[in-house]
């Protein structure tokens, strides 16, 4: 089957699409609007990108794990860990605009002036409506993109695009769960000699999510300059300073984040959510929990640290760590369940995930 | 097309020629025309003599206005022809019915071309059948001076009937060649004051009148000379043609040899049909094979000949052995003839054209080509972000075509660009019914297409409908300010008359803001604003009107600057993944070409117009433009 086919059938016409941009920016022919991803012409080669970069296409999720992160970090629930902190940007500016405590903001800044990337490809709403990706490299411009649409715009499009001119060797991206296993399935390259210079991607910086919104239906909230979920016992999203029910707001998930087993953003350096430690929402509002997760994320993170551009919260004792942690896995297999069951009740499969399906074994029900 | 007097010398001449040579030995006063190919060129080629011979040529903006206009002209007692194809004939079928009953009185003849195979229409329709409903008399020439010879005939007949005359011809007639010995010009008549009391009015109690006057026509078809036979007299086998059926015929006995054994009768008077003469042919045979294009008329009314005369035949033609569909040719009109004189060939089924027994065929495979639109066109462009603003949309929209270069988007060249194809002026009022749907659930944009000159001939009561109804749809206007299927024909937007005198221009425009329509202008080379703004309003409720202007490529090429356009071909990504041939694959224009040896794309030179489209939407950036140096790099001349 021709490659653009196999991939708008599987993916696009089965609602599994995300609209990360993985499969744009590199040919004329996918393209996106408005949250959605189509095909303008068909190509008719068997064998394309496309296909391969997808998040939703069926790929060995755990070899591709093994073949970036090292195993013993490697966790069930979370992926790899190398560390978990409780930190928030030092700059309460970064903290006015971001969400919670604004330190991917501050990471992403560090990184570019430390030379730990030369381009970062970020996403950037006007408020919270038609967010679009964007690849910047003045440190100075990275606040711009900071907070949430909580909205999936194609950034990887960018990313491809920004790769395919190979003006910048070390280009950072941000993004959600499905938009950073792209990018390590673009760094596995799958045509060693078509490979869209994948060797450029410097760093990859993980967000937590948990489901992105339709991006028609957020119209009908208006605009607004913040929007944040708050923790689920408030049942709230706030825009600005309006409060609007959760019932509201959940008929716009979009149906592919119901097949989404990632809650951390496993594939990534670094990944970065809202924190949720044992102390409750008072003292964690303006915090993040952040995953350190390989090396080079460890060093960034270090660095922010020595420079005082991060604070770092203790999480108490270490039982208060372990109960944490313990949070968060419950949180991240609870996404994973859901999913797994979604899948199953779609098609009899695991779908995308069947070929790792060894490791999805224990969240069926 | 000589216009000298020069009784008896003989010319080579193309069939369409040689109408406007019937025309000027019938003493015209008047020609009118709304271009279809096969016979496009007749008013242009009368628009050029116009003024020296004395007459009046006009472009109508529709058929029935065409016709109207030459009934005008008679009722002054002035000649008039009116030139048509299938379907413009068919436009004006009204006017002819009406007109017919109220008949008139200088000389009127309607000549309508058929273009049996379709090769530049959408359809083959017979004309013929018109004849019959609107009872008027009807000719069909058999040969290029037979054409030159019924157009004064025929305007002579009308006149003695106070009826108007059909001539159909073909498109082997139009389009053929052969000598035609010329006749008298004649001298210019006067024109009739129309009396206090004079009248041209279509009412029921002209019926039986009207029946009449085609019995008088019956009479005199039965002695004309346009009615010939040819070969054994008092066949047992007889062959009866109408039209190019003879020629085909008589090349076919001659190369089958059957020279003796049977006999042809080709009639050119073809309604009323002479019952006697064909009878008298039809007592001796027994059994009859009628060779004519498109439908099987002769060959009915034949058989209702026959019928009513107790003459137990056997009539083969369209209906059995010559296939239903597609124009004459000579391999058909030999295997039918074979088949009907019973001779067995070896290779019978496979000699048509194009077969294994077609010799010219022999050891050539010929790539299928498709219609396409010319290198640099504007409709290219138009369709192409036409399909990406749609694409966009979750549920893709619904594109109601219409007629003229655009309806070959149907096809690869328009991105296969539309689901609705009818006649002239449909696309639009399809559209409005479509489109009301959408107040009762139906959730698609619906989107109408027309050109400039469709937009003059049939879509403006389209749109004022719309407009009343208050219709929910994009309609597009693809401006080229040409007729440019039909070989530039002017029309109401192009400000100049047939006769080369200028005229006023009509703005598309203010012509549709006037009924109140929201009106927006765009270019289709401007691929990325032009693809937002369709999107945008693809999603605006209501009647919109997008006119996307841009000159015919082959009229721009006349006038621009031709800009250098090459390939870089370190950039070309070819076939690889990221691009996959998306010039001269996807965009399909004939200036983007694939270098087979280089495995690179390449640009036609000869074809390329220079518009420079294709370097917009190269996803290398590969294509290169490069302005003209100066003004002596400005291409060809007009």
């Amino acid at each position: 089957m021709l490659s653009i086919l196999e991939l708008e059938r599987k993916v696009v016409k089965t609602n599994l699409c995300t609209n990360c941009g993985a499969c744009q920016g590199m040919c004329p022919y996918w393209k996106s609007y408005e949250g959605r991803t189509f095909v303008d012409y068909e190509c008719d080669r068997a064998e394309g990108r496309c296909k391969y970069f997808c998040p939703r296409m069926p790929a060995d999720l755990d070899s591709l794990m093994k073949k970036f992160f090292e195993e013993k970090d490697i966790t069930s629930e979370l992926g790899p860990v190398k560390g978990l902190y409780l930190t928030r940007a030092a700059d309460p500016q970064i903290r006015a605009k971001a969400q919670h405590g604004g330190t991917m903001t501050a990471l992403v800044e560090l990184a570019l002036a430390e030379g730990f990337i030369d381009a970062a490809v970020l996403s950037k709403a006007e408020g919270t409506l038609d967010p679009e990706g964007q690849l910047i490299t003045d440190p100075a411009d990275v606040r711009a993109c900071s907070g949430s649409s909580f909205q999936i715009p194609p950034t990887m499009a960018v990313l491809n695009e920004a790769l395919k001119e190979n003006e910048y060797k070390k280009i950072g991206v941000v993004g959600t769960p499905c938009k950073t296993l792209s990018a390590y399935k673009m760094m596995a390259k799958p045509f060693e000699d078509n490979d869209n210079n994948a060797d450029n991607i410097g760093m990859v910086f993980g967000l937590f999510c948990g489901w992105g919104l339709d991006w028609k239906g957020m119209e009908a909230f208006g605009d607004a300059g913040h929007a944040d979920i708050l923790p689920s016992k408030f049942h709230r999203m706030d825009l600005d300073d309006r409060q609007v029910d959760l019932d509201d707001v959940l008929p716009l998930v979009r149906e592919n984040c119901n097949y989404c087993y990632d809650m951390t953003a496993e594939f990534a350096d670094l990944s970065v959510g809202g924190a949720r430690s044992s102390e409750g929402w008072d003292t964690d509002k303006g915090w993040n929990q952040l995953i350190v997760r390989s090396e080079k994320g460890q060093k960034l993170v270090e660095l922010a640290r020595e420079k005082g551009i991060l604070e770092f919260r203790e999480f108490g004792d270490d039982s208060a760590k372990a109960a944490a942690m313990d949070k968060l896995k419950k949180a991240s297999a609870s996404k994973k369940s859901k999913a797994v069951q979604a899948l199953i009740e779609k098609d009899g499969t695991l779908g995308y995930l069947e070929p790792s399906k060894e490791i999805f074994a224990e969240y069926i029900k | 097309m000589t216009t000298k007097n020069e009784p008896g010398k003989t010319y080579l001449m193309q069939g369409n020629e040689a109408i406007v040579r019937g025309a000027l030995e019938g003493g015209i006063h008047f020609a009118s025309s709304y271009p279809g190919s096969p016979s496009s060129q007749v008013l242009g080629m009368l628009g050029h003599i116009a003024e020296d011979m004395g007459f009046r040529a006009e472009w109508s903006t529709n058929e029935t206005t065409a016709l109207q206009s030459c009934m005008g002209a008679s009722f002054a007692n002035g000649r008039s022809i009116c030139i048509v194809k299938q379907n413009g004939l068919l436009v004006q079928s009204d006017a002819i019915h009406c007109g017919a009953l109220g008949g008139i009185k200088g000389g009127l003849v309607i000549i309508s071309s058929d273009d049996p195979d379709s090769h530049s229409s959408t359809n083959e329709f017979d004309s013929r059948h018109l004849a019959i409903s609107a009872n008027i008399p009807m000719l069909e020439p058999a040969s290029v001076q037979e054409t030159k010879d019924m157009i004064p005939y025929a305007l002579q007949l009308s006149e003695e009937l106070e009826q108007m005359v059909l001539v159909r011809v073909t498109t082997r007639i139009c389009h053929g060649r052969g000598g035609v010995e010329l006749g008298e010009l004649p001298e210019k008549r006067p024109f009739t004051p129309i009396g206090e009391w004079d009248r041209m009015v279509g009412i029921n109690w002209l019926h039986g009148f009207l029946l009449e006057k085609l019995e008088w026509a019956r009479e005199a078809f039965e002695k004309s000379e346009f009615n010939h036979y040819n070969g054994l007299d008092k066949a047992k086998k007889l062959i009866i043609t109408g039209g190019t059926g003879m020629k085909y015929t008589l090349d076919a006995i001659e190369d089958i040899g059957i020279e003796g054994e049977v006999g042809v009768l080709s009639l050119g008077t073809l309604w009323p049909l002479p019952e006697k003469l064909i009878l008298e042919r039809l007592k001796d045979a027994e059994k009859v094979l009628v060779v004519e294009e498109v439908d099987p008329f002769l060959e009915e009314h034949i058989a209702a000949i026959a019928g009513k005369n107790k003459v137990n035949i056997e009539i083969y033609g369209r209906n059995d052995i010559i296939p239903q569909v597609g124009e004459l040719n000579p391999e058909v009109v030999t295997k039918a003839l074979k088949e009907f004189v019973g001779i067995q060939d070896a290779k019978a089924s496979d000699a048509v054209c194009g077969g294994e027994g077609c010799p010219a065929a022999e050891g050539l495979t010929i790539p299928e080509r498709e219609l396409t639109f010319c290198a640099g066109c504007p409709h290219r462009a138009s369709f192409f972000i036409l399909k990406q603003a749609l694409r966009r949309e979750g549920n893709h929209g619904v594109v109601m075509g219409d007629i003229g270069c655009y309806t070959m988007a149907g096809q690869r060249a328009g991105q296969y660009g539309y689901h609705f194809m009818s006649c002239m002026g449909s696309g639009i009022s399809a559209a409005e019914g479509l489109g009301q749907l959408t107040n009762y659930g139906f959730n698609q944009p619906v989107v109408s297409l027309c050109g400039d000159s469709t937009f003059f001939h049939t879509v403006v009561p389209g749109l004022i409908n719309a407009k009343m109804n208050d219709a929910n749809i994009l309609h597009i206007v693809l401006d080229n300010s040409a007729t440019a299927m039909t070989g530039f024909q002017p029309h109401p937007g192009t400000g100049e008359t047939a006769m080369g005198h200028e005229t006023e221009k009509i703005s598309i425009k203010a012509l549709c803001e006037s009924l109140g329509c929201r009106v927006w202008t765009a270019d289709p080379f401007d691929v990325e604003e032009t693809t937002q703004l369709i999107t945008d309003l693809i999603r605006t409720k209501g009647l919109k009107v997008l006119i996307l202007q841009q000159p015919c490529a082959t009229l721009a090429a006349k006038t621009r600057a031709k800009k250098k356009v090459w390939v870089d071909t370190d950039k070309c990504r070819g076939e690889n993944c990221g691009c996959d041939r998306y010039c001269s694959r996807v965009w399909g224009c004939p200036g983007n070409i694939w270098d087979f040896e280089k495995n690179c794309a390449a640009i036609d030179e000869v074809v390329c117009v220079g518009c420079g489209v294709c370097a917009k939407i190269c996803p290398a950036g590969a294509i290169q433009v490069e302005e003209p140096e100066d003004a002596e790099g400005k291409g060809g001349s007009k």
